[in-house]
């Protein structure tokens, strides 16, 4: 099997690309009727699809790993486990199954990568739903300690109500690109030509 | 301007009265009202009406009121009325539902009952005898009469699938517009109190193709019939412009089947639920007509004229001061709940019209209820895009909700465009499957 | 040349020498089409001939071999090597050759899945699937043969988002009325996996009103199917059918409707266990939507409202699951929401778009040329059907108020 597409994502930290070439290369080597289960690095493959969001597609090949292989890598169990609690929304749960394992040197990298993106994304949607939060909720989202929360937050311009523990969030302004250029008006022209004829 | 209005009416709806009613000593009987907050006058409510009906009232009141004394006072007064006729099966009926409760002076009277049957069994051979000798001499008009005797004769003693049979065999004999009338109008008289409502219905309509034979009393109880079809088949509105077109020749020419109280009261709830704000204004309002039937119920005036003015609470006291009484109305009893579910979301939705916001506390006095219930119903009309507007439970406020034409407008064209595209490549798909189809029969043909 | 027809050898060096230009590769065509007969009598020397052939060059001949090959009857040891065989051959090919002769590249290629199917490794048989039936079609808008049999093998092989790829293409061209159900069917549950319900959907509701003079199991299973999604995706589900659907499925699907239509007010009502063919987990799917649409109507209704009332109303056990609801919904953008955890308030928000960005204008204008691109379709189609002879007859024959004179209008090249 040749893992060097894989090797090198890996080590350009391009990790996006990995649930594809994993997905590509899977197909590839099985319609060859290589038998390839048991080298397979089913913990990349599941993380690379955890990395892209796509839950769907890890729990499906979740469901293609052979039991024997589920029994004796525990890394590929723990990899799921984060995929399992982003499909049930433990939104606290994800950053605990990231930091209860301890991840071998190749996973290592995508895991603090995803961690860090997760952090952030988790950051941003409490941005968009709350207007106000509890520091330990707020802890809970973000994978960190409260106090360590309340800085995360407070740097990013939310204020801190300390008798409540209530944060107050700072909503971000979205801008949108609204300049049109010319080639849009002439679609327009054609548009309007085509109905009248 | 209005004060004016209000004395003409008055001044007709009295004439009226003269020309219609009976004996002067029934006049301020009649005057007072009868449907009222307080329990239900019987005695009153029974002398509004004759016939067959005051009996059936009579027992739906003693069915519906829950109450042993008003129902054994109802019992009574239907064991009296039967007494006057000869309906030896209802008699027993009611002497079965009293149970002795009443004395010894309403029991089984069976001597009673045993000659009225006898009686009726020599009548039924003597009208037998009759209609057979002109039957056999084919005189139609006779004939006629013949069948509507017999018809006359069931009705009265409770058979009245029987009766609507004969009087309806009079219609092959009827020689002239105004015999067609009157047996259209015996048909409805029985399918009424059978409860056949589309019979009533569709004699109604027959009846009024004879328009030459018809007299304003006539049109008027035409007019009622078909109201009370329309009422039982829910169609509020369309029973409420019967009603409203009801003349008040009316009067008590009806009794048998309804009182001139009745056709306010109908009317008056069925136009509320139904029609629009302009409409009770034209329809019912300015009715000078129907002013006339109003007068009778002042209630029902007050609260027409209580929402029209916006003063919903007073409104919705009188209605909840009636209701009691008005689940006692044979017509009327399947219907309130409706009604008045329909007038209050009407009075409701009126309400928050005008506004850019609302404050609950203020809108629930008004309609002297919670905030948090008032806050339901508004949820389910606001669900129901009756009311264009959104609760802030938080503030208990109501605010309109202006829905952005522009932004509206773009997610419909996004949407009809996918629907489009959805829909042309699914006919595009079909039409291929239905070509190669028909090229395969096609090609197996040849 | 015809000289040493029956000797097998003859026709490898004809192969050989017959597949460069277009005009070799026909003539070597019909020679093939003649050998037919000496290839089922000569099965057994077939195989070694394959090793001198080319695939990717001597495509239209390995083709024909391969197929005579792949008829008969094989062990299991054997298939393994088929299957490897026949997937080299589906990645080397030229599409232009087999293209001469579908028919025995989908007889080979359906012998294939049936041997990936018996080896129980579907996994196998994804990639050149998907490949033979890239080969196959002549253009993205046709419908293959191979089509349900690929997504078949995707489901099998739990290989959801391989098999949506095809998904996405806009079909119009179907030649066999059982590939396009089969398609739809999979393609169905495909998407349901994926969670594209409303591609689900449209996949299903093709099926369902699809025409068809008897009632096929397919059209009953994606209906049952149907009304899951729907109710999953619309919250509603309406019993009544489109006025194209054929009678048939009109008749026979009500009685369907009326079994899952209790299963609707069952499962609104008490939310108990279902156990239904195998939909269960779909059942499952509406238990949970319904608490995403409750909390959707609240949005309509309400400014603002508190978490303790929100919970309340959709039958929820605390604030705090109401809070992760509302929370779950943001996320995916179903409504706009901000929460207010200090007064446990929740304040409900319109729809940010503005329809003003840049994004938007692409959306809208590709929209358009979408529409524009299948009214174009439909227009085509409309001119050709209406030129067409087979249904200029039929057309007389029906509505004989059809007079002579409306026939001259038709250009006298179509009336042949």
């Amino acid at each position: 099997m040749d893992f060097s597409a894989l090797n090198d994502a890996l080590a350009s930290k391009s990790y996006d690309q990995i649930a594809e070439i994993c997905d590509t290369l899977m197909l590839q080597v099985s319609s060859q009727g290589v038998v390839f289960q048991d080298e397979w690095p089913y913990a990349i493959h599941l993380l690379g699809h955890i990395y892209i969001n796509d839950i769907n597609s890890a729990r499906f090949l979740w469901k293609r790993i052979p039991l024997a292989v589920k029994e004796s890598k525990p890394e590929v169990v723990a990899a799921w486990k984060i995929g399992q609690k982003l499909w049930t929304r433990d939104y606290a749960g994800v950053h605990e199954a990231i930091h209860e394992f301890n991840w071998s040197p190749e996973a290592q990298g995508i895991v603090a990568s995803f961690s860090e993106l997760y952090t952030k994304s988790m950051f941003e949607l409490l941005v968009s739903a709350y207007s106000t939060i509890s520091t330990q909720d707020t802890a809970l989202f973000l994978g960190l300690n409260a106090d360590d929360a309340a800085n995360y937050s407070l740097q990013r311009g939310w204020t801190l109500d300390p008798t409540s523990q209530m944060l107050t969030v700072k909503k971000q302004a979205v801008a949108t690109e609204q300049k049109l250029d010319s080639s849009k008006l002439q679609r327009l022209t054609e548009y309007v030509f085509h109905l009248e004829h | 301007m209005e004060a004016e209005d209000e004395a003409t009416g008055q001044m007709i709806e009295e004439e009226e009265i003269y020309v219609n009613g009976g004996g002067d000593g029934d006049e301020s009987k009649r005057h007072r009202p009868i449907i009222s907050g307080e329990q239900l006058d019987i005695e009153a409510y029974a002398a509004l009406y004759s016939g067959r009906t005051k009996i059936s009232r009579l027992l739906f009141i003693a069915e519906k009121c829950g109450n042993a004394s008003m129902q054994l006072d109802a019992l009574r007064m239907a064991y009296d009325e039967i007494k006057k006729g000869e309906n030896t099966q209802l008699f027993r009926e009611v002497v079965a539902k009293i149970d002795g409760r009443l004395g010894p002076n309403y029991g089984p009277d069976s001597i009673w009952a045993d000659a009225v049957d006898r009686r009726a069994e020599l009548r039924k051979e003597k009208l037998e005898n009759e209609l057979n000798a002109y039957r056999t001499n084919l005189i139609k008009e006779s004939i006629r009469m013949g069948y509507n005797d017999f018809g006359d004769f069931y009705f009265a003693h409770g058979q009245l699938g029987d009766a609507f049979k004969n009087y309806v065999r009079t219609r092959d004999y009827c020689t002239t517009s105004k015999h067609i009338v009157h047996m259209c109008m015996n048909a409805i008289l029985v399918s009424i109190e059978m409860g056949q409502f589309t019979h009533v219905t569709s004699y109604v309509s027959k009846a009024e193709q004879s328009q030459d034979a018809l007299d304003p009393i006539t049109i008027a109880k035409l007019r009622c019939a078909a109201g009370l079809a329309l009422l039982e088949g829910k169609k509020y509105k369309l029973a409420a412009r019967k009603f409203l077109e009801t003349g008040p020749e009316l009067g008590n020419n009806y009794t048998e089947v309804i009182a001139p109280q009745d056709v306010a009261t109908y009317g008056g709830l069925c136009a509320l639920a139904s029609f629009d704000r302009a409409e009770l204004k034209s329809k019912v309002i300015d009715n000078v007509n129907f002013r006339n039937f109003l007068e009778l119920v002042p209630e029902i005036r007050e609260l027409i004229n209580d929402f029209y003015t916006s003063h919903y609470a007073s409104c919705l006291e009188y209605l909840g001061n009636l209701k009691a009484n008005l689940l006692l109305d044979i017509h009327l009893h399947d219907h309130v709940e409706t009604l008045y579910e329909q007038i209050r979301n009407k009075a409701l939705i009126q309400y928050t019209h005008p506004f850019v916001s609302v404050d609950l506390h203020m809108m629930a006095n008004a309609f002297n209820t919670s905030v948090s219930s008032l806050e339901k119903e508004l949820e389910a009309l606001i669900t129901n895009n009756l009311i264009q507007a959104r609760i802030d439970s938080h503030n208990k406020i109501l605010y309109a909700r202006h829905a952005d034409q522009r932004n509206a407008t773009f997610q419909r064209v996004l949407q009809t465009g996918s629907e489009f595209d959805r829909e042309v490549r699914a006919m595009l798909l079909r039409a291929n499957l239905i070509k190669h189809e028909f090229n395969l029969k096609a090609s197996r043909k040849h | 040349m015809n000289l040493n027809m029956n000797s097998m050898e003859s026709l490898v060096a004809q192969i050989q020498g017959l597949s460069g230009s277009i005009a070799d590769v026909n003539q070597l065509h019909s020679l093939l089409k003649q050998s037919e007969d000496l290839f089922q009598s000569e099965l057994a020397r077939l195989a070694p001939l394959l090793t001198e052939l080319d695939p990717s060059i001597h495509s239209l001949g390995y083709l024909y071999i391969l197929e005579a090959c792949t008829s008969a009857p094989i062990s299991k040891d054997e298939a393994n090597e088929l299957v490897l065989s026949v997937a080299r051959f589906i990645n080397l090919c030229a599409a232009e050759q087999i293209r001469l002769a579908p028919d025995k590249f989908i007889s080979v290629c359906k012998r294939f899945k049936d041997q990936v199917m018996l080896l129980e490794d579907p996994m196998r048989g994804v990639a050149p699937m998907l490949t033979a039936l890239r080969k196959l079609q002549l253009s993205s808008e046709q419908l293959t043969t191979l089509h349900p049999d690929f997504l078949l093998i995707c489901l099998l092989a739990k290989c959801y988002k391989t098999g949506l790829s095809i998904l996405e293409d806009d079909i119009f061209e179907v030649d066999q009325p059982r590939d396009f159900f089969l398609y739809c069917y999979y393609g169905g549950m495909i998407c349901i996996g994926q969670k594209k319900f409303s591609k689900a959907l449209e996949l299903l509701h093709n099926v369902v009103t699809a025409p068809m003079s008897i009632l096929n199991a397919i059209a009953v299973e994606a209906y049952k199917k149907y009304i899951l999604v729907s109710l999953i995706h619309l919250g509603q589900f309406s019993i009544s059918f489109p006025k194209y659907t054929s009678s048939v499925a009109q008749r026979n699907l009500k009685n369907f409707s009326q079994v899952m239509c209790e299963l609707e007010t069952c499962v609104l009502a008490n939310n108990e266990k279902f156990e239904f063919d195998k939909n269960l987990g779909l059942v499952k799917q509406v238990v949970s939507s319904m608490y995403k649409r409750n909390i959707q109507r609240l949005t309509q209704t309400y400014l603002t409202l508190s978490l303790q009332d929100i919970a309340n109303t959709v039958q929820l056990n605390s604030a705090k699951e109401a809070e992760m609801h509302v929370l779950q919904m943001i996320q995916d953008g179903e409504i706009y929401a901000t929460i207010n955890q200090k007064d446990g308030m929740v304040r409900f928000l319109e729809d940010p778009e503005q329809y003003k960005s840049c994004e938007m204008i692409e959306r809208i204008d590709s929209s358009i040329q979408r529409i524009m691109m299948l009214s174009r379709k439909l227009t085509d189609m409309d001119e050709l059907l209406s030129c067409d002879p087979l249904y200029l007859a039929k057309a007389g024959r029906e509505r004989q108020r059809f007079d002579f004179d409306d026939f001259d209008t038709v250009p006298s090249k179509f009336t042949i």
